[in-house]
């Protein structure tokens, strides 16, 4: 285990180093000048050369790059152009929204997408087990954005039950007030990903039902729940978990557009707007610690993975 | 039952196809024809009313499935070719280059297809071309990590090992034992890309960086519907029916496909 | 989402387009006592009720000399900053800060003498030395001031005594004291102003949450009449939709300009809200680049703009809002004049004026179109009326970032559409070198001599003058002017309707 550990975290290290070069690359390629966000019209050539200066675009590419790195390392992540203030405290400002929307969501679709999918899989001859079958596979197909809009008009616009929009000014001082606010941007990410996650429960279930050494197991006298939860849940749970770890970070980032319907100030909306005004700064503190956020997670799920899977377990030690 | 998903798949998304090859030949109204009044209702002459500017919808709709359609299967082909290709090298390559590639496509693939294309689109602004190169290097990135482990899976075979061993080129292994080995789950594979490419180029528009107007997305066309949804809602539903049909059909035959090209994959697995 | 990129080449037109406004202190004296709205419901207000404003500006800084954008003016003119002089919404310039007001003879010389007893939101007073500052921080070489240009005029800034500063000038301006009414007076000890503030105005910044709120709170130190509400805050949204759902479930006060119509049909004929037109001073433009071919004759211009049905246009964009226009100027500056028949919807005259200038059976060209609305339906739009009289119109998206380098700096087009928001920009058409290249001597030199005028009649005279002659000479085609609409709560009165240079004065606003 502790060698695993070891190698899992050199690649960890490795696909930050990674990560940083290729954000920075691809970045460097955006057309314009982003000195151009500091000037008015009709800027001297004198003025174009201090924006240029300030913001340092005037350098080689391997010096902007070596002194980003240096950045970054020192979690400094800039300033923004064109808002100039530092860009950490800005992103943690937006986490406060971000972050509970994804773990939220998150919840709930696990909550929906285990018990759902368990059924699906277990009764798959019943009516309900095919319904249920169906629902997912329709609700993959659903665009996050469309759901929301119709979200909005039913819940906000006609029933009035939920704000359409918006996050409370003082954040979570009421904290009753806040998940109001999220409600419908939380269930929107939960359905769409509860779709997908069902299938992911149904088919793992499925394996696992259809396993030789349940049936051995029930052969041997064990009462079917008794070998499910001994050995099947275990086993279905495997796969489960290594899908969970993609999906939470795909909610993460994927929060962009549903942040962009529900109008929450989150990190999806500084980016787009980032993006929008072509702030460097901005766009990439939130990609860098966006990536950042993906990777842990991706290694807290490989070492979930590797926790309760017996097999994996005994090759390591 | 198999049958059945097969079947229903190719109903679901044949009939958007056939709305996309239609509208080449005949719309019921000009794209740019906005005579029909703002926001006409559902009826005659307008068989699902008009929009705000009076362009007819349904002739919107007909155009947007193009757009649907050419983005996701020039996504799936650009995605599809740069993937293969790719994991071909990596599942050949030495151990280093074969890590090395193994990182970069794992950095790649933690980042969602929307959030890719997203920068791709400040990199060379919303347009048609952007949307599916943008889909299209995302999907490639899962594509490659698929190819590179099937590839992997074949060449740990006994006789891969005996053909290598007595000197049979690399090209023939590729061709005579890699590539029919490994195209069945591929196409299957790209059959569920080609739905992720629709909802992604839907979600693109959405956001305004999707193809530019005056083409008819589907995207675009809920997001401007959005602002009228209590007074027009047809306009707000509509587009969205026809990418869940687009997207599930597509979805049902890829599993319809999966199961008949490996009929015995719940067994085995 | 792409309702944001407007507002970013909004702000970059603003920067770009606001030249010396060409008006005395006398804005149209005709401007009705602002709105219906302004005037209703007083009496029974709660003083200290908390305004929620609806906006799709938000600031990019707070400091407007470094690129805060429209965004700031909208939450900050005359909210947080005050000027010596204030625009009022109705269009007239008069005394804030500055008590009194002296010109020499010759108009090279302007004596201000300062209010006493105010002070900043830190405590400080307000001194002649702050003026100097506030003046020199707009005219600073690293100032990105929409306004910096107009006071180029600018000799010297004395300071005799803590209450009086002389002005003198290089050249008469007849615009000065309005343009000043721009500059913010700011302390000259503050430090931060991109993310923090030190002004003299009704309200103090409460706290600046980005993406999301502003909010400001009465300042109770204020020198002049206490505001009307406790405080206000203004709620940011990137998309219309989202801000029209904000007001329907009542999750903001008032909207502060409608930017499409299409929400507008939930607040018709609804006693919970008001609906108001105000005065407008953004105009879409058909621009042609009077310079190269075929645009350089003015035949094809006229044609071009006889071809375009404009009512059908602002119909289908505005559904039913907004106000034809027959050039540059906007009803509201002094010196309109109605000259929608210049150049009529007449396709019978458009064939006829393309065969004089040598086009019988048309020609093509490629029309530079931003991306964001309402620009690619324009567009649309102009090619299929364009394609009635045989001219074959490409259209070409392009970005506001694009749009800038290509069109306004490089002057790399044949034609392309932009609106221009600023009130008083006719004088444009004074300047060769503008990215239009519209050149007639005549016009250069009617602008010229309007700046110099001694009376406001003079200046009005010429630039008449110059209206005249660029409709005749159809610059450019100017498609038709937006509507300026505010919907607000019925429980709301005392708000701006005319949002003049996007400022939006939040002190009289009652809550009921």
């Amino acid at each position: 285990m502790t060698a695993y550990l070891l190698r899992r975290t050199a690649f960890l290290l490795v696909s930050l180093v990674l990560a940083g070069a290729l954000l920075f690359l691809l970045l460097r390629l955006l057309p314009g000048d982003p000195a151009n966000s500091l000037l008015s019209v009709g800027a001297t050539p004198e003025q174009i050369a201090a924006a240029r200066r300030q913001i340092g675009s005037d350098q080689p590419l391997l010096a902007q790059f070596t002194s980003w790195a240096g950045d970054m390392a020192s979690l400094d992540l800039g300033e923004s152009f064109v808002g100039k203030v530092p860009v950490g405290p800005e992103i943690a400002a937006r986490l406060v929204v971000t972050v509970p929307l994804t773990l939220l969501s998150f919840l709930l679709a696990v909550l929906l997408a285990v018990p759902v999918g368990y059924v699906a899989a277990r009764r798959a001859d019943r009516w309900y087990g095919t319904l249920l079958g169906g629902l997912s596979q329709l609700g993959i197909a659903v665009p996050a954005f469309w759901i929301g809009m119709l979200l909005i008009t039913v819940f906000a616009l006609n029933l009035r039950l939920f704000p359409a929009g918006g996050f409370p000014r003082d954040d979570w001082a009421d904290p009753a007030d806040a998940l109001t606010s999220l409600a419908l941007p939380v269930a929107t990410i939960a359905l769409v990903m509860s779709a997908s996650l069902i299938r992911y429960v149904r088919s793992a279930t499925l394996d696992v039902l259809d396993s030789d050494y349940l049936r051995t197991f029930r052969a041997l006298g064990s009462s079917f729940p008794r070998a499910m939860w001994r050995h099947g849940l275990r086993n279905a749970a495997v796969p489960v978990v290594s899908i969970l770890g993609i999906e939470l970070a795909t909610t993460f980032l994927g929060a962009v557009v549903v942040e962009s319907v529900f109008a929450l100030p989150g990190l999806g909306s500084m980016l787009v707007k980032g993006i929008e005004e072509h702030d460097y700064p901005v766009i990439q503190g939130i990609l860098v610690v966006s990536t950042f956020a993906v990777l842990m997670i991706g290694f807290a799920a490989d070492l979930v993975q590797r926790l309760i899977d017996p097999r994996l377990r005994g090759g390591s030690s | 039952m198999r049958r059945l998903t097969l079947v229903s798949g190719c109903v679901l998304a044949g009939a958007v196809v056939a709305i996309a090859v239609v509208s080449f030949l005949w719309l019921p109204y000009p794209p740019e024809d906005t005579s029909g009044g703002r926001l006409a209702p559902p009826g005659l002459p307008h068989l699902l009313g008009t929009d705000k500017l009076g362009r007819d919808l349904f002739t919107q709709l007909m155009i947007g499935a193009r757009i649907a359609l050419g983005v996701g299967l020039g996504s799936v082909a650009l995605g599809g070719l740069l993937g293969v290709a790719a994991g071909l090298v990596a599942g050949f390559a030495t151990r280093w280059l074969d890590d090395t590639v193994a990182v970069v496509l794992d950095i790649l693939i933690a980042f969602p297809t929307l959030l890719l294309a997203m920068l791709l689109v400040a990199v060379r602004d919303a347009s048609l071309g952007s949307a599916i190169l943008a889909i299209g290097l995302a999907m490639s990135a899962v594509v490659a990590r698929l190819t590179r482990v099937l590839v992997k899976r074949v060449l740990a075979q006994d006789y891969i090992t005996a053909a290598r061993t007595s000197g049979t080129s690399w090209r023939r292994i590729v061709t005579e034992h890699v590539l029919p080995n490994i195209w069945p789950t591929l196409v299957v594979n790209l059959a569920l890309q080609l739905g992720l490419a629709v909802l992604a180029e839907a979600s693109l528009s959405y956001l305004g960086l999707g193809p530019p107007p005056p083409n008819a997305s589907w995207g675009r066309m809920l997001q401007e519907a959005q602002a009228t949804v209590l007074v027009a809602p047809v306009g707000a539903i509509a587009p969205g029916v026809l990418v869940v049909a687009l997207v599930v059909g597509v979805n049902l035959i890829a599993d319809g496909l999966r199961d008949v090209a490996d009929p015995t994959r719940r067994r085995t697995r | 989402m792409n309702r944001k990129t407007p507002w970013l080449i909004g702000a970059v037109i603003a920067v770009a387009l606001t030249l010396t406004g060409c008006g005395s202190g006398s804005g149209p004296e005709s401007g009705a006592q602002g709105a219906p709205a302004g005037t209703a419901a007083s009496g029974s207000h709660d003083p200290e009720a908390t305004i929620e404003i609806g906006s799709l500006y938000e600031p990019q800084n707070l400091d407007n000399t470094a690129g805060g954008g429209q965004g700031v003016t909208e939450a900050f003119n005359g909210n947080v900053y005050e000027g010596l002089f204030r625009l009022t919404d109705e269009g007239k310039v008069e005394n804030l800060l500055a008590e009194s007001q002296e010109v020499s003879p010759d108009g090279l010389t302007y004596t201000f003498k300062l209010r006493q007893g105010v002070t900043f939101h830190s405590g400080a007073p307000l001194t002649s030395a702050d003026v100097k500052y506030s003046i020199e921080k707009v005219t600073a070489d690293d100032s990105q001031s929409a306004r910096k240009s107009s006071f180029d005029v600018i000799k010297s800034i004395e300071t005799p005594d803590d209450a009086t500063v002389v002005v003198k000038l290089s050249d008469k301006s007849i615009s000065f004291v309005y343009n000043l009414s721009y500059v913010w007076i700011i302390n000259h000890a503050a430090k931060d102003l991109a993310t923090s503030e030190d002004g003299t105005g009704p309200y103090k910044l409460g706290a600046w949450k980005r993406g999301s709120t502003l909010s400001l709170d009465r300042f109770d130190g204020y020198w002049g009449t206490k505001p009307a509400n406790k405080g206000v805050v203004f709620h940011y949204f990137t998309e219309a939709t989202a801000l029209n759902n904000a007001l329907l479930t009542n999750a903001v006060d008032i909207v502060t300009s409608e930017q499409s119509p299409d929400a507008l049909a939930q607040f018709q004929g609804n006693d919970d809200y008001k609906i108001t037109n105000g005065k407008s001073t953004t105009k879409l433009l058909l621009a042609f680049n009077d310079r190269v071919k075929p645009f350089n004759d003015r035949l094809v211009r006229k044609a071009v703009s006889s071809a375009i049905d404009d009512k059908k246009l602002l119909d289908s964009i505005w559904a039913g809002y907004g106000t034809l226009i027959g050039s540059m100027v906007p009803p509201s500056d002094p010196w309109y004049e109605d000259l929608t028949s210049v150049n009529p919807y007449d396709v019978n005259l458009a064939k006829q004026q393309l065969a004089q200038a040598g086009y019988p059976d048309g020609f093509s060209f490629t029309l530079d179109t931003p991306s964001y609305d309402p620009h690619p339906t324009a567009a649309t739009f102009i090619k299929s009326e364009l394609a009635k009289v045989g001219i074959n119109v490409t259209i070409n998206v392009i970005t506001a970032d694009e749009w800038y380098t290509k069109v306004y700096k490089n002057r790399d087009f044949t034609a392309t559409l932009q609106e221009h928001v600023n009130d008083r920009d006719v004088v444009w058409y004074g300047n060769p070198d503008f990215y239009w290249g519209y050149d007639n001597p005549d016009v250069a030199k009617w602008v010229k001599d309007a700046e110099r005028s001694d009376t406001v009649e003079q200046q009005t005279e010429l630039l008449k003058k110059v209206n005249r002659q660029i409709a005749d000479d159809a610059a450019s085609d100017w498609l038709y002017l937006y509507p300026q609409i505010v919907v607000a709560a019925s429980n709301l009165s005392g708000y701006p309707v005319n949002g003049l240079n996007s400022q939006f004065y939040a002190y009289g606003i009652k809550k009921s």
